[in-house]
């Protein structure tokens, strides 16, 4: 299959979406440096900045929850690759500027958890005031060997809102950590993507087949079978999770429905509606939802389901205002 | 010895590639060259550092600076842990021999890859291994480098019969059986480059 993309010299595709990203949202952010992505008006000097790094290709994500009430600074690797260490350092240096200190947010991929570690042992040799939390929550891995999926933007959400407010390092450490461990996700994947520099499919799939669990970077899953309609997908994904979480009757939770770039809204409402009719049949509460683009991958068809329990002072947080140019909340 | 390693992975850069896509996601080339093109400039002739351990660790904190994922970070930290040995202005074979330990060591640190999980591994430690047994028995430094190499080389040909139980290849299970690792065959190729580059030093 020939690659269809407007794209230019692909050695160039990070560089330039970055450059035509920060030109559309002036108003909120800007380029600190290569592949480093700032807010355009940075928190007042004193409070916890958040930063986040992971590879490129999945935008909105990472960089477009760049914004008040969320992330400080996003540092973007190459086309699935995690930034290397260097520019983390960097970037957490800056966000240390001026007394403040910092909460790294990391994905557990391999990539980018050696470039966290090394920037980290660093930050810590120049006694710089750094705390990292990993997220880990996708079920389709055994527990200690789960990757990060879209459950980074509701930590990004909660911590985001705690710094706002002015917390300390480890209270939005906690929080970061507290969402972390109380959310889950599992992906589906119905239709592979093509890698944008290279041009080859990066996975293969039958025309008749699904895959749950499914990476982001179209890592193979366990679960291949025959397509399923919206609402059995939804059964069959919703139960993993709510089984993988514990959840039981009476439990409060936040639900995000994440497009992996080509499948349309018009199928995350219908499978939406199917788990908010099956959560009420259980008799656990939704009590928040977010549904659309957040980390997609390229032109894959796909989803991810991401549930997290909630607290009341999670919620709380949740509700605050974000003004990120991905998610905005008023 | 970095231009001439740098020279061979250049020549097969799109073998690598193809390799990876087999496996992965198909830029390994591409990350490679940009590892290289870094490594030269950091340790040629304009570099800036004083001594050729300084220039090591300062060529492998940039080789981490390319944004290749784990490929660049965990070759950057075999550079810059070769540069924790004190090098002085050159070395001889049991300096290299302690050094290329170092480099191990600092890969080791970072990875929890075990020889036979098809990994950049199974050509880095035969490698290392095969220099200090050839140092040990008094080898030239060039010999001993094209020893370490021959290891490497044979340990990323040993990939192609290993299914991948590390790093984002392991989600294919079963199918990254049949191609070598992309990173494995990368190692060996540095190492190709060095026993060149030494075994020539030795000519003159």
């Amino acid at each position: 299959m020939q690659m269809k993309k407007f794209i230019n010299d692909p050695k160039n595709l990070v560089k330039e979406l970055l450059e035509g990203y920060v030109l559309a949202y002036p108003d909120k952010v800007k380029l600190s440096g290569p592949g480093t992505v700032v807010r355009a008006a940075p928190k007042a000097a004193g409070n916890v900045r958040l930063v986040t790094i992971g590879g490129s290709g999945h935008e909105p994500g990472l960089s477009g929850f760049v914004g008040k009430g969320m992330l400080d600074t996003s540092v973007a690797g190459e086309i699935f690759a995690a930034p290397g260490a260097p520019k983390c350092v960097v970037a957490l240096r800056d966000a240390c500027k001026g007394g403040s200190s910092a909460l790294l947010i990391v994905l557990n991929h391999a990539g980018d958890v050696l470039s966290a570690d090394i920037a980290m042992e660093a930050v810590e040799r120049e006694k710089l005031p750094v705390k990292m939390v990993l997220t880990e929550e996708d079920i389709s891995g055994p527990v200690g060997d789960r990757r990060g999926l879209v459950g980074c933007v509701a930590v990004y959400k909660v911590a985001g809102a705690a710094a706002e407010l002015g917390a300390s390092l480890d209270e939005c450490a906690a929080i970061a950590q507290r969402m972390a461990d109380n959310m889950r996700t599992l992906a589906v994947a119905v239709r592979t993507a093509t890698h944008p520099a290279t041009g080859n499919p990066i996975f293969e799939l039958g025309d008749d087949e699904m895959e749950i669990g499914m990476g982001q970077h179209g890592e193979a899953g366990t679960g291949r079978m025959k397509l399923k309609s919206a609402d059995e997908t939804a059964e069959i994904m919703l139960e993993k999770l709510l089984d993988d979480l514990g959840a039981k009757e009476g439990d409060e939770l936040l639900v995000l429905l994440n497009g992996a770039g080509a499948t349309t809204l018009m199928e995350l409402f219908l499978v939406f509606r199917r788990v908010a009719q099956l959560l009420e049949a259980k008799k656990i509460k939704l009590v928040r939802q977010a549904i659309g683009e957040f980390i997609t991958t390229q032109e894959q068809s796909g989803f991810q389901m991401m549930i997290a329990r909630m607290d009341p002072e999670m919620i709380r947080l949740w509700d605050e205002p974000a003004d990120a140019s991905f998610f905005v909340k008023h | 010895m970095f231009a001439e390693a740098a020279e061979l992975i250049r020549s097969q850069n799109e073998v690598l590639s193809r390799l990876d896509s087999q496996c992965g996601d198909g830029d390994h080339g591409t990350t490679m060259m940009r590892a290289m093109e870094t490594l030269e400039a950091a340790t040629g002739s304009s570099a800036s550092a004083r001594n050729l351990s300084e220039t090591l660790r300062e060529g492998g904190w940039n080789v981490m600076g390319v944004d290749g994922g784990a490929s660049s970070a965990l070759l950057g930290s075999f550079i810059s842990g070769m540069g924790d040995t004190e090098l002085g202005d050159a070395a001889d074979c049991a300096t290299m021999a302690r050094s290329l330990k170092t480099g191990l060591q600092s890969v080791l640190k970072r990875t929890k890859a075990k020889p036979g999980d098809k990994t950049m591994m199974d050509a880095l430690i035969p490698a290392v291994e095969a220099f200090e047994a050839a140092a040990a028995d008094g080898a030239a430094i060039g010999k001993a480098m094209n020893q370490a190499a021959a290891a490497a080389e044979a340990g990323a040909a040993s990939t192609k019969n290993l299914v991948a139980r590390h790093g984002r290849a392991k989600y294919l299970g079963e199918k990254t059986l049949g191609c070598a690792d992309a990173g494995a065959t990368s190692m060996a190729l540095l190492f190709r480059g060095f026993g060149v580059a030494l075994a020539k030093t030795e000519e003159n």
